[in-house]
């Protein structure tokens, strides 16, 4: 993944994908919104770090806003 | 707030004096009795290890126990090994008589070195997990009782390295075994639609078929799985909750024989199926400990000094292993999977 | 809590081994969960089925992975155990400790935990079985203060791990401990940000005995090699031989490239180096009197994995040799791993590992994608089929025009 702080704008529009998605891998996010997959991973892990995104592990790992998707029961 | 990323605990932490001093510098190894090796570095010190048998499923006092063991004689270091047997580290000789007579005294199983068998590397099963076809650490504790008189000496023809796998996952990474004991289930998954209508993504559970056995039914929002095409594995099941695959009276035990992972004399190799199918007989598994004692005693019977389970057969063939070790042979234990054809004897040259 | 009974798990305590049973009625002693644990597990026993379910959503703030949620099927009976998560700690390399580093693990997870644990997981970590939700954060901030970092879970990098090594092995090719130990804070984001189509492993041996098992259960074996010539202690074989050790029978006849050989008038051991493809075995036999050659490093492998879902593959060489001894060769593995971790997250599909995706799509296009020439030490031998996929590059340099020009 890409070093140091991530692009705002990629941040936000990462942030814009998910609120429209239950979930998502950050590979269809990456293509969804243009940008680079090393760039949306690192916006994502300081998304993370902010409490605003998370990580979903269903069979494989997927990113969603936090909180937006329970667990199944 | 947590540090982020730190990693793990530095390892030159861990390590005893003598191996600070000696690290890289080790020149030779013996094993002066089973459980005991001794390591020689160029300096001329000599490092002891003394092997013991962990059940892997242990409480912190047993681990707080093997501290103070440690402390007493190892000057507070221990290791655990990839077969998560515990060593302890003994740097002074004169520990070392001592350190066996405490640890015999408290009934620590000490033993797994050099041509023996050695802790059975194994799986969550009952205990943990939520796909197991059979249980992991009783069935490794029963086998492991029985097996026990070829862990505490070096009798066996080479050394014998057993995996369990509680289901076709495989965590345990048991497919390249002498011996591989894997939970198979029998019967295909039960649908629960209501479950797969509340939630369940179609297509992942459709692609997750190896087989292709699973297909979409749109007009009843689930779907349908066509049974003969199902070979058990349960992907689905990991994939859905709505595929129960668990089956009490049909689940059980396949075993499978003769990997290998390492690279001495032959290539690694896959453990190969010999019996299709034990029981789930709890809590102690007599099938498989018999099956299992059968095959140990016949390759110990019949294998040249320093051949592994695997080398054996191979050297003296399949067929004469299955006439030998009376097991039927069936068309269960013939490959129809993906791989298949290599496993063709695409020759005339066989034995009767 | 009242005592209940568990005849089918009380047969566990018999015999020699060590008992699991006895551990946890141990931990019984002192956790209410752990109690709850014997109990679902009797019921397992009598109904030989598992009582645990799916996975849920459980982690630590700036982490996708190192907790795995785990929840009984019937929390009204069970509500200690209702939840009973997971936590996976990264292992000091090589798996030493000093007694006070452990006796902190037990502490902190006694405090919170049900105090059972897996010393360790079969990736490698110290695994910590059963805990609540509320109580994951305050394990992972007391653990972080200790100087104990999570593990890998989920589509991630899970966590390394290696063999004994230089620390007690005169085998040791390369310095295992350290690889890991370099390895794993290299890709700290790939080991706790979970990225890729899903999970990758990585194993490091010291030599072919391949004693962490990596060709058969990581995505990427290093395992440790020579490319000069083993090295031969002639004194030594002398005084293996005054031993009445049988050097022709035991290490001789059972080389598999026949490039030893014995004089039994002389007591000396010869090898032709060229030949020996370096198994280990005349080494494990004599250690004594046979070594590794100076010219150490690493065979780097690809694609080992077990057996859902296309079956167990087992790891294939990409590059022959790489040397391992500085902070730069470590720069050349991890930078091959980058490219080899790009290229499988660009074509991977989900819940597809590394050798499945080569499997389906090729070894001449992973090659190609990764930037490795192709040697024959990738293959035991060559194609048997026409059936070769010519580019254009391959075309114009190779194509003639029908008067015999070159194009």
């Amino acid at each position: 993944m890409a070093r140091g702080p991530a692009d705002p704008v990629v941040k936000a529009k990462v942030l814009e994908y998910l609120g429209k998605v239950q979930k998502a891998k950050s590979r269809d996010v990456a293509v969804a919104i243009g940008a680079s997959k090393s760039d949306v991973d690192n916006a994502v892990k300081e998304l993370t770090a902010e409490d605003l995104v998370e990580y979903l592990y269903i069979t494989t790992t997927f990113i969603c806003l936090k909180g937006k998707v329970q667990t199944p029961d | 707030m947590a540090i982020l990323d730190q990693g793990p605990p530095h390892y030159k932490k861990m390590l005893p004096p003598i191996v600070q001093e000696n690290y890289g510098q080790w020149k030779y190894h013996e094993i002066p009795s089973p459980g005991v090796l001794k390591h020689v570095a160029e300096s001329g010190a000599a490092l002891y290890s003394v092997r013991v048998g962990s059940p892997r499923l242990v409480s912190v006092d047993f681990v707080r126990d093997l501290c103070v063991i440690a402390d007493d004689y190892c000057d507070g270091f221990l290791r655990f090994t990839t077969r998560n047997n515990v060593e302890f580290l003994v740097s002074d000789e004169a520990k070392l008589q001592p350190l066996l007579d405490h640890l015999d005294s408290k009934g620590y199983c000490v033993g797994g070195t050099g041509a023996s068998v050695s802790n059975i590397v194994h799986t969550q099963g009952w205990v943990h997990c939520h796909t197991p076809a059979t249980d992991a650490s009783g069935v490794v504790k029963a086998v492991m009782d029985d097996l026990y008189e070829y862990f505490n000496t070096m009798k066996l023809p080479a050394k014998l390295k057993m995996g369990l796998a509680c289901c076709l996952n495989m965590c345990g990474a048991a497919h390249c075994s002498d011996i591989a004991i894997v939970g198979v289930h029998r019967t295909p998954p039960r649908i629960n639609h209501d479950i797969i209508r509340k939630g369940t993504e179609i297509p992942s559970l459709v692609a997750s078929c190896p087989t292709g056995a699973i297909r979409p039914d749109p007009k009843n929002k689930s779907v349908i799985v066509n049974e003969d095409k199902c070979m058990y594995c349960g992907n689905c099941y990991t994939m859905s909750p709505a595929m129960e695959i668990y089956d009490p009276k049909n689940d059980g035990i396949a075993i499978l024989i003769g990997g290998k992972t390492s690279n001495a004399r032959t290539a690694p190799s896959f453990s190969r199926m010999v019996i299709p199918f034990l029981p789930n007989t709890a809590p102690r598994w007599p099938e498989t400990t018999e099956a299992i004692r059968k095959i140990v005693e016949l390759w110990i019977a019949n294998a040249r000094q320093g051949e592994r389970v695997g080398e054996w057969v191979e050297r003296i063939g399949w067929e004469k292993f299955f006439s030998m070790a009376e097991l039927p042979f069936s068309d269960m234990l013939i490959d129809d999977y993906i791989f298949s054809r290599e496993t063709f004897r695409t020759s005339a040259q066989f034995k009767f | 809590m009242t005592e209940k009974k568990t005849p089918l798990l009380d047969e566990l305590e018999t015999g020699k081994w060590p008992s699991f049973v006895t551990e946890i009625k141990r931990a019984a002693v002192k956790s209410e969960a752990a109690g709850e644990l014997l109990q679902v597990l009797e019921k397992s026993y009598v109904q030989r089925r598992g009582h645990w379910k799916h996975g849920g959503i459980v982690g630590v703030r700036g982490y996708g992975g190192g907790v795995i949620g785990r929840y009984v099927d019937e929390p009204q009976n069970f509500p200690n155990i209702a939840e009973f998560h997971t936590v996976r700690l990264l292992q000091p390399s090589g798996w030493f400790y000093n007694t006070k580093a452990l006796r902190t693990v037990c502490d902190i997870w006694e405090k919170y935990g049900s105090g059972l644990t897996n010393m360790h997981g079969s990736t490698g970590d110290i695994i910590l079985l059963g805990c609540k939700t509320e109580h994951i954060q305050p394990i992972f901030d007391e653990f972080s203060e200790a100087g104990f970092d999570l593990g890998g879970s989920g589509s991630c990098l899970r966590t390394p791990n290696c063999c004994v090594g230089p620390g007690r092995c005169e085998h040791a090719c390369y310095d295992t401990l350290e690889a890991c130990y370099n390895v794993t804070n290299e890709f700290m984001d790939e080991l706790h940000r979970p990225m890729w189509p899903y999970k990758s492993k990585i194993k490091f041996s010291g030599c072919a005995n391949d004693c962490t098992s990596s060709i058969a259960r990581s995505d990427c074996s290093v395992i440790g090699t020579w490319r000069d010539t083993l090295r031969i202690d002639q004194d030594a074989v002398k005084e293996y031989v005054a031993n009445k050790f049988d050097v022709q029978g035991i290490v001789c006849d059972k080389c598999p490239t026949k490039c030893l050989t014995f004089n039994a008038e002389t007591q000396e051991l010869s090898v032709v180096g060229e030949d020996c493809t370096r198994c280990m075995h005349c080494i494990n036999m004599m250690p004594k009197a046979i070594a590794p050659g100076k010219e150490k490093g690493a065979t780097i492998l690809i694609g080992g994995k077990s057996t859902i879902v296309q079956s167990a593959f087992m790891s294939w060489v990409i590059v022959p040799f790489m040397k391992m001894e500085s902070e730069d060769d470590f720069a050349e593995f991890k930078d091959l791993m980058r490219r080899i971790w790009e290229w499988w997250d660009e074509f991977g599909k989900s819940r597809e590992r590394i050798g499945e995706t080569i499997y389906r799509l090729g070894m001449t296009k992973f090659l190609k994608g990764i930037e490795v020439e192709p040697v024959p030490q990738m293959v035991f031998r060559p194609r048997a089929n026409p059936y070769v996929f010519w580019n254009q590059d391959d075309l114009d340099r190779s194509g003639t025009a029908l008067d015999g020009s070159k194009l």
